[in-house]
């Protein structure tokens, strides 16, 4: 099971909360009434706005909480009784949405921690993001472009008032984040790919870097309390590591939850690779909102020539004929 | 049902019944979280040995020994740090998996089922071997059963406090680090094991640090030979310079507070130690063996009795941090998860033909950063008061010198090691005053043993270092010869060209010294090296070649992490003369770096009709024997030497022959299984008919008067070429 993360609730997502979490009222309430506690607007009040508007649902504090909660009510529809999970893992901030899918966190416990570090970005989120693609137009490796991009990447990083660095490995895209002149280098060093990359990330902070480490201070201070329970299923985090039930401390998942997760970069197509390749799930169900993380996994899958995926078409051709990347309407 | 399905019900059923066996309740120190990673790592374990003989029955795995009873290595893992570099026998699944779990990006299990599987997938031997091993993990594959993985290990950790060159390789073992290399009861009896541990004993009676952890996996039986009762901690409770530990290798708690207490030692001291761990061997040798035939039920059953994954259940459950049912269910998952990814691991492709089979004989080549910038007066002070001789004609021995001190000072990462290499300076003096001048940390002393030599060598290529170890007489290599053999000609190749070795072994050779020595010192055979594939012997017959030869071979071993065999005719070392006494003929100066002679290539000198193909001190004799035949019988010569006996130059060598319609193969080595064979074989192949040859004779040397009786002589290259060419002499 793979969880998304921030840009996946958009224009077409307006209402989805409603639509998952119809059957869990109660559930949604819990998140409204922190929302209210917070005196923010609820996720209920944003979900069933009149019209999407990019200033007030792309925020931080806002987005973060939506995407939260559409994710997790999707989850609670899997028919458990037809669907076995064996893992999960998510993207960015995805993975706080799989800590609560796995037990870590109880499902309000999740809300808060995705509530706090999205109004903690949003007051003290810094710099921002940007996407490019690092494959050939058919998913296929290209480390030629890929050494490329990050050769340009550690130049600019190295000039005097430019930081950019490495944010997301996302299968065919590098997410890069850093201050506007390291986004901005970057935009005028490399050729514009399909009329739209390099493409900036609106409200998007520099997540998974340095830029991020008071954020994720002040995130360890907020947050300290906050009680991790042993977890039911193995996680699969954005560095490439497996966390098995019952085998590490609270604090090692805390430290690095609150740590490193901020603050250096999320591989996702590592930890797809490791996901496919350590569970050999028959099927990878990516949670909504929205259906833009499955073309990511799709790309990971390429990434990491699983079951002999070797390209765009080859997982196309698959994916017709056994729906290996699916939503939760398959399975709920 | 098969053993293996059999032991898994049986386990399962106790678990399921809280039927654990009885036992001591364990130290204290093991974190519950480490514990229950423990215990997944043993569940992990036994399911893999459980797959692959059921995927052998299905004739999808080959190879199916096995980690069962075993299994508390994971505890040994979680005492290490997971950068200490392993050197593991190949029952240590439990060890692999357990690091694997603490290591960010590992794919253990689905490693070690397409290692199973003989997958071309396999990302560590590329479909080679069934091996533990990793990369990722600091674990080097072994062909540990037969325990030559110990030398390698030992020189690995005492590369650990070498003086650090700049040119280091890309992962070197940290300075805190140390070295784990873990063994049965059986395999240690090896006397390459035991020659291990007695250099690290002599080694750390010296003083030298030597920051090692020996692990003894005692199960009590070696195949079907029973191990004496008591007889590993007699052997080795009281060994001077190797500190002792003992712990119940059935429980996890026990055998992990041990090897910390031993890893604690061995990274604060940099003194090694030995950790005796007792186990029990379940489910056989292997696949298999019939361990009915040789145990009876009884003994096996005990065994059973005690299966260490039961023990660890009990101890985690007794001390309330999971019930037996939450154990289960781990045990059950953990199945569950390996089955998945066996049946894709059963799907995957294998090795396909003998190219892809041979691909990672030779290593891939690596980018080295550039050699020291040496100033001509950093070398001056270097040469002292050679310097003043370098433009003067030396023989052999003196350039070999000069040329390994241009070297050591061109090169950081250089290290020579061997007996009687420091203060004396070798037999011949080769090596002398280098240790003077880069003291014992560059230059060291070994102890009188060729396999610790190697190993050292072997090991210390492990950590990027460039060693140039010494076999004093070729006649002592072959007590040693598995090192090459077996295990840093193999590295390469069942790593999938991830692991290398790369080195010079300076070996000196050959016959003709003048009645010394006898066959001991004087062997004249190199089948032995000559088959092992990847591995390049070298043989100068030159000082001037000798020296372009040993740069070359150098350059081949940090580029291209080759492994080089570097004969030195002895009876070549200090030869002035060709022709007559004082002529100073077979003296040279010290060569430019322009002068070569790349690996591949021979060297000629004319191109007569008659060519003569040889080596070492055939091609000395020859070019005496070319004088005679040009003065007396007016026939001109092309004289070829080969340089580079295996690979052997072949293309070169044809190139060379050219238009001479005559050639005469003259080897100084025994007739049968040597250079003349293969050359005789190209030379017909390439359609060369008027082809001759001049070899040693089948036999051994003999000490005194008679010591060349065997071997080829100038008057022989004489008569044999006149022969060849159809004249009387």
């Amino acid at each position: 099971m793979v969880c998304p993360g921030r840009g996946t609730y958009n224009r077409n997502e307006l209402g989805s909360l409603k639509r998952t979490g119809g059957a869990y009222e109660e559930l949604t309430e819990l998140f409204d009434n922190i929302r209210r506690r917070e005196q923010q607007l609820t996720v209920s009040e944003l979900d069933g706005s009149d019209r999407f508007s990019s200033r007030l649902h792309m925020r931080s504090d806002n987005a973060s909480a939506l995407i939260y909660a559409c994710s997790y009510t999707d989850y609670l529809n899997i028919d458990d009784h037809a669907l076995e999970i064996v893992a999960v893992t998510g993207n960015s901030m995805g993975w706080y949405t799989a800590l609560a899918c796995a037990g870590a966190l109880s499902p309000e416990d999740g809300f808060e921690l995705v509530n706090t570090m999205g109004s903690l970005m949003q007051s003290g989120g810094v710099g921002g993001q940007l996407i490019y693609p690092c494959t050939d137009i058919d998913w296929v490796a290209n480390h030629q472009r890929e050494r490329a991009i990050l050769d340009r990447v550690t130049e600019i990083d190295g000039s005097a008032d430019q930081v950019l660095k490495v944010s997301i490995r996302l299968g065919s895209m590098i997410v890069l984040a850093g201050n506007e002149a390291g986004l901005r280098a970057f935009e005028k060093a490399v050729p514009v790919i399909g009329d739209r990359f390099p493409m900036r990330l609106p409200n998007h902070a520099a997540f998974h870097t340095s830029l991020l480490s008071p954020v994720a201070d002040e995130a360890r201070l907020q947050l300290a309390n906050l009680p991790l329970q042993p977890t039911s299923l193995p996680l699969v985090d954005g560095h490439g590591s497996l966390w098995y039930p019952h085998c590490y401390e609270r604090d090692q998942l805390w430290d690095y939850t609150l740590g490193r997760q901020v603050t250096e970069t999320y591989d996702f197509t590592t930890a797809l690779r490791i996901a496919a390749f350590e569970f050999e799930p028959d099927m990878f169900v990516v949670l909504g909102p929205g259906r833009t993380l499955r073309q990511s996994v799709a790309q990971c899958l390429v990434a990491a020539g699983w079951r002999d995926l070797e390209d765009r078409n080859a997982f196309e051709k698959r994916q017709a004929e056994e729906a290996i990347v699916v939503g939760t309407e398959l399975v709920s | 049902m098969s053993d293996a399905n059999q032991l898994h019900e049986k386990l399962r059923r106790r678990m399921q019944t809280g039927d654990y066996v009885v036992g001591n309740v364990g130290r204290a120190g093991l974190p519950n979280a480490a514990a229950i990673g423990i215990f997944r790592a043993q569940c992990m374990s036994r399911h893999l040995d459980r797959i692959a003989r059921n995927l052998q029955k299905s004739g999808k795995s080959f190879y199916t020994i096995g980690s069962s009873g075993h299994e508390n290595m994971a505890a040994v893992a979680e005492a290490l740090r997971d950068n200490d570099m392993a050197f593991l026998h190949y029952r240590d699944a439990a060890f692999q998996l357990r690091r694997a779990m603490r290591v960010p990006g590992s794919t253990p299990l689905r490693d070690m089922l397409l290692s199973f599987t003989c997958s071309s997938e396999d990302p560590l031997s590329g479909g080679r071997h069934k091996v533990l091993g990793s990369r990722l993990l600091a674990i080097p594959p072994q062909t540990s059963t037969i325990a030559s993985h110990l030398p390698k290990a030992v020189g690995a950790a005492y590369s650990i406090g070498m003086p650090r060159g700049v040119n280091r390789g890309p992962h070197p073992l940290r300075r805190d680090g140390i070295v784990a290399c873990t063994f049965g009861d059986a395999s240690v009896n090896h006397s390459t094991a035991q020659g291990a541990l007695n250099t690290a004993a002599w080694m750390s009676y010296r003083g030298l640090q030597l920051p090692i952890l020996f692990v003894c996996e005692d199960n009590g039986i070696g195949i079907s030979v029973p191990t004496p009762k008591g007889w590993i901690a007699s052997s080795f409770q009281h060994r001077p310079g190797l500190r002792y530990f003992y712990a119940d290798g059935l429980n996890a708690y026990d055998s992990y507070a041990v090897a910390r207490e031993a890893v604690e030692h061995v990274r604060e001291q940099r003194q090694p130690a030995f950790l005796h761990l007792s186990m029990v061997r379940l489910l056989g040798h292997a696949g298999s063996d019939p361990e009915i035939s040789y145990r009876s039920s009884e003994d096996i059953a005990s065994d059973e009795q005690h299966d260490p994954i039961l023990h660890t259940a009990r101890l985690i459950a007794d001390r309330g941090i999971l019930d037996g049912s939450a154990l289960l269910a781990i045990y059950d998952q953990v199945g569950a998860q390996c089955e998945a990814i066996a049946a894709q691991a059963a799907v995957r492709p294998h090795l396909a033909n003998a190219t892809d089979v041979m691909r990672s004989i030779v290593p891939p080549r690596r980018a080295v950063a550039p050699a020291s910038i040496v100033t001509p007066d950093e070398r001056r002070k270097a040469f002292g008061r050679e310097w003043n001789n370098i433009q003067k004609p030396q023989p052999m021995a003196k350039l070999l010198n000069w040329g390994l001190l241009d070297l050591l000072l061109e090169h950081p990462e250089i290290f020579l090691v061997g007996q009687d290499i420091g203060k004396k300076g070798g037999v011949y003096g080769v090596t002398q005053r280098l240790q003077q001048r880069f003291r014992a940390g560059r230059v060291m002393d070994s102890l009188l043993d060729e396999q610790s030599i190697l190993g050292l060598a072997i090991g210390a290529a492990h950590n990027g270092f460039l060693p140039i170890p010494e076999i004093q007489f070729l006649a002592y290599i072959h007590n040693a010869e598995d090192q090459l053999r077996g295990e840093a000609a193999t590295l390469s190749f069942f790593s999938n060209g991830q692991f290398t070795n790369p080195m010079v072994v300076r070996v000196a050779g050959l016959a003709y010294q003048r009645g010394f020595g006898g066959h001991f010192h004087n062997d004249n055979s190199l089948g032995v090296l000559r088959d092992i594939p990847g591995l390049i012997v070298a043989c100068p017959s030159s000082g001037r070649d000798a020296v372009a030869m040993l740069r070359e071979s150098v350059r081949l071993a940090r580029e291209e992490q080759r492994i080089v065999v570097f004969i030195e005719p002895i009876a070549l070392y200090n030869i002035r003369d060709l022709y007559e006494e004082g002529d100073n003929a077979w003296s040279t100066t010290y060569p430019e770096a322009t002068y070569t002679a790349p690996f591949g290539e021979v060297a000629q000198r004319g191109n007569g009709p008659l060519a003569i193909v040889s080596y070492g001190n055939g091609y000395y004799l020859a070019n005496q024997a070319s004088r005679t035949l040009e003065l007396e019988y007016g026939i001109d010569t092309c004289l070829i030497d080969l340089r580079w006996l295996a690979p052997l130059p072949v293309d070169s060598l044809i190139k060379a022959i050219g238009s001479s319609d005559h050639v005469l193969v003259v080897d100084e080595c025994r007739r049968s299984g040597n250079v003349s064979e293969a050359i005789m074989a190209h030379l017909h192949e390439a359609g060369l008919q008027r082809i001759a040859r001049l070899t040693a004779e089948d036999s051994f040397i003999p000490t005194g008067p008679a010591y060349a009786a065997t071997l080829p002589s100038c008057a022989a290259i004489v008569e044999t070429s006149l022969a060849l060419l159809g004249i009387e002499s």
